[in-house]
């Protein structure tokens, strides 16, 4: 399990460090999908469970259920997020577009530099 | 009852856009602040369980003092808006109202609910229909402002949403009262808190997270840049006093009391050397929300009674500025002070009220809760109020400095206002001067938030009870 929580780490590292320190507004709205997605996986991971069984109570045996089954609520809450995601990235690259209408360049530095 | 709030704000979301009718919006965003009114007057905290679920397992809204009472500074503002925005918006206006009426779902169901993942959707609601709201104009400030707002603003966003997957590995549950009753002080939990509080503090921009409120703002239209100085921060300072509640941490916290000081300073500092009026009245917004940081981090009775009455007269005066201003940039095109001199006496007085009333002169609403900021910080540390002290000196000096470019400048336009702009200013001045003369009314409002705030087993025993 904990190399699970090990990568999510690394990932969320990763999408940070494309925030922050990339120039290209793409690459920055990137980095934003990259670190969503490391934290969906921690969520994912909180409710995993070894050999888990799906969460629909099929058996009349509810403490086995309760042993076994996988935790459904991280699940839904990921998908939940997933959707709030989608549209702010799609917010984001649509202030991307305007952005390079306007400007006719994708660096933030010389965006910037333009208002002096 | 709250399902049917919800609904008509969402209908009316719609439909201002399928109908083409702006009235919609105000209506409901009216209607929303009237049964706030309703539901303030009632004395008991209020349970609402969703889809029949009860408390640890659904979602539920509770309703209790600290709520109701944010809830309505919320749709009061947003209502006052809502009308002023009818004449000040020329252009895409059934965009501008759609954007309105979902900005003020977000703000609500922030204040209102009672389970730690809804509270994370509506802050997205209300995060994504901001940074829409900032590029609203599509020129070049406000395309600039809103991707810086977009970036830093969904990165501090998934650190609270880092924080509700933390809370939730180790308590399992998401429900406020059960995270109170389950929560220890482990370092896990304590990480958890620093990335909450963390996240909440880009809305309430305290001082490492304040720098992209003067860009934002610089973009947006004025009645926003209200909506952002005024309400949004305040959401944001009660998202760190529910974490704190949660956290049963409601204590003399020195980090807080730190950070609040510094963002007082160097707010008020900023201010001072912008030359673009909705720029400084950004800078001023963030000094102001220091001195509640700092007097929250007092932990004290007094604490977090003036800090919630200074939460109530910045949201006032700060809309009342921009909305005065507002009608300066609206009659002139400029935003740099040294263009937009102008004649007018009505807009004269009340901006002039609300200036004196932000840097804390007597009997102006803004003294009171300064006063009492001034009395809590002296319990803990002369050293803090004299520091509380030089901050209100410097608002002084950049209010003087606003007021002198706009009325007192050589080149003036004499203008007619529009009366609809005119009346939500008339009327939110009116309120800055009562509650300076009464501060007593204020205070009635005030007292039952904090004991709300200060009694931990009550909210549980009423989520759980009922």
């Amino acid at each position: 399990m904990i190399e699970v929580y090990v990568g999510m780490v690394l990932i969320a590292l990763t999408g940070m460090y494309c925030m922050v320190w990339k120039k290209n507004m793409i690459k920055k709205v990137i980095g934003l999908g990259i670190f969503t997605n490391s934290i969906h996986l921690l969520l994912i991971a909180i409710g995993f469970r070894t050999n888990g069984i799906p969460p629909i109570l099929t058996q009349v045996n509810a403490d086995y259920f309760a042993m076994q089954a996988v935790d459904p609520l991280p699940q839904a809450l990921v998908l939940t997020s997933i959707v709030i995601q989608l549209s702010v990235t799609a917010l984001a690259l649509g202030i991307v577009t305007l952005a390079y209408r306007h400007l006719k360049t994708l660096d933030t530095e010389r965006m910037n530099r333009l208002r002096g | 009852m709250i399902v049917y709030l919800l609904l008509v704000l969402f209908a009316a979301t719609f439909l201002v856009l399928i109908v083409k009718r702006d009235e919609i919006a105000i209506i409901a965003i009216l209607f929303s602040f009237f049964s706030m009114c309703y539901m303030f007057m009632n004395p008991e905290i209020m349970v609402f369980g969703f889809g029949g679920w009860s408390p640890p397992f659904g979602i539920v809204w509770v309703l209790d003092k600290l709520n109701v009472f944010l809830a309505l500074l919320v749709t009061g503002i947003s209502s006052v808006i809502a009308v002023y925005s009818l004449k000040y918006i020329k252009e895409r206006r059934h965009r501008y109202y759609t954007l309105l009426c979902l900005i003020t779902i977000g703000l609500l169901g922030v204040s209102l609910t009672g389970d730690i993942f809804n509270l994370y959707v509506f802050f997205e609601i209300l995060s994504v229909s901001s940074y829409a709201l900032v590029a609203f104009f599509l020129n070049e400030h406000a395309i600039e402002g809103a991707f810086k707002y977009l970036m830093v603003g969904s990165m501090t966003s998934l650190f609270i949403l880092i924080g509700i997957a933390m809370l939730y590995g180790l308590t399992g549950t998401l429900n406020f009262a059960d995270l109170a009753s389950k929560i220890s002080h482990d370092p896990p939990y304590m990480v958890a808190l620093g990335l909450l509080v963390a996240g909440f503090s880009l809305k309430a921009t305290i001082v490492p997270f304040h720098a992209w409120k003067p860009d934002a703002i610089e973009g947006t239209p004025a009645p926003i840049g209200a909506i952002f100085t005024s309400v949004s921060t305040a959401i944001g300072v009660y998202g760190i006093l529910r974490i704190l509640f949660i956290f049963n941490l409601i204590q003399i916290n020195w980090v807080l009391i730190l950070f609040g000081a510094i963002t007082m300073l160097l707010g008020a500092l900023m201010a001072l050397v912008q030359v673009n009026v909705k720029r400084m009245l950004a800078y001023s917004g963030v000094s102001q929300i220091g001195y509640v940081i700092m007097v929250i981090g007092f932990g004290t009775l007094l604490g977090i009674t003036s800090g919630l009455y200074h939460i109530l007269n910045n949201a006032l005066i700060k809309t009342l500025l921009f909305m005065g201003i507002g009608i300066g940039i609206y009659l002139t095109g400029k935003e740099n002070l040294n263009e937009m001199g102008m004649k007018n006496t009505p807009l004269l007085i009340c901006v002039g009220i609300g200036l004196l009333s932000l840097s804390g002169i007597p009997p102006l609403n803004g003294f009171v809760s300064k006063w009492l900021i001034f009395m809590a910080s002296w319990e803990i540390s002369p050293m803090l109020t004299a520091i509380a002290i030089i901050a209100s000196a410097l608002t002084l000096a950049y209010s003087f400095k606003i007021f002198s470019a706009m009325f007192l400048a050589n080149r003036k336009i004499e203008a007619k206002v529009p009366k609809i702009l005119l009346i939500p200013v008339i009327i939110l001045t009116a309120l800055c001067v009562f509650i300076g003369v009464f501060p007593q009314a204020g205070l009635n409002m005030i007292e039952p938030a904090v004991n709300a705030l200060l009694n931990q087993n009550q909210y549980i025993t009423a989520v759980f009870g009922g």
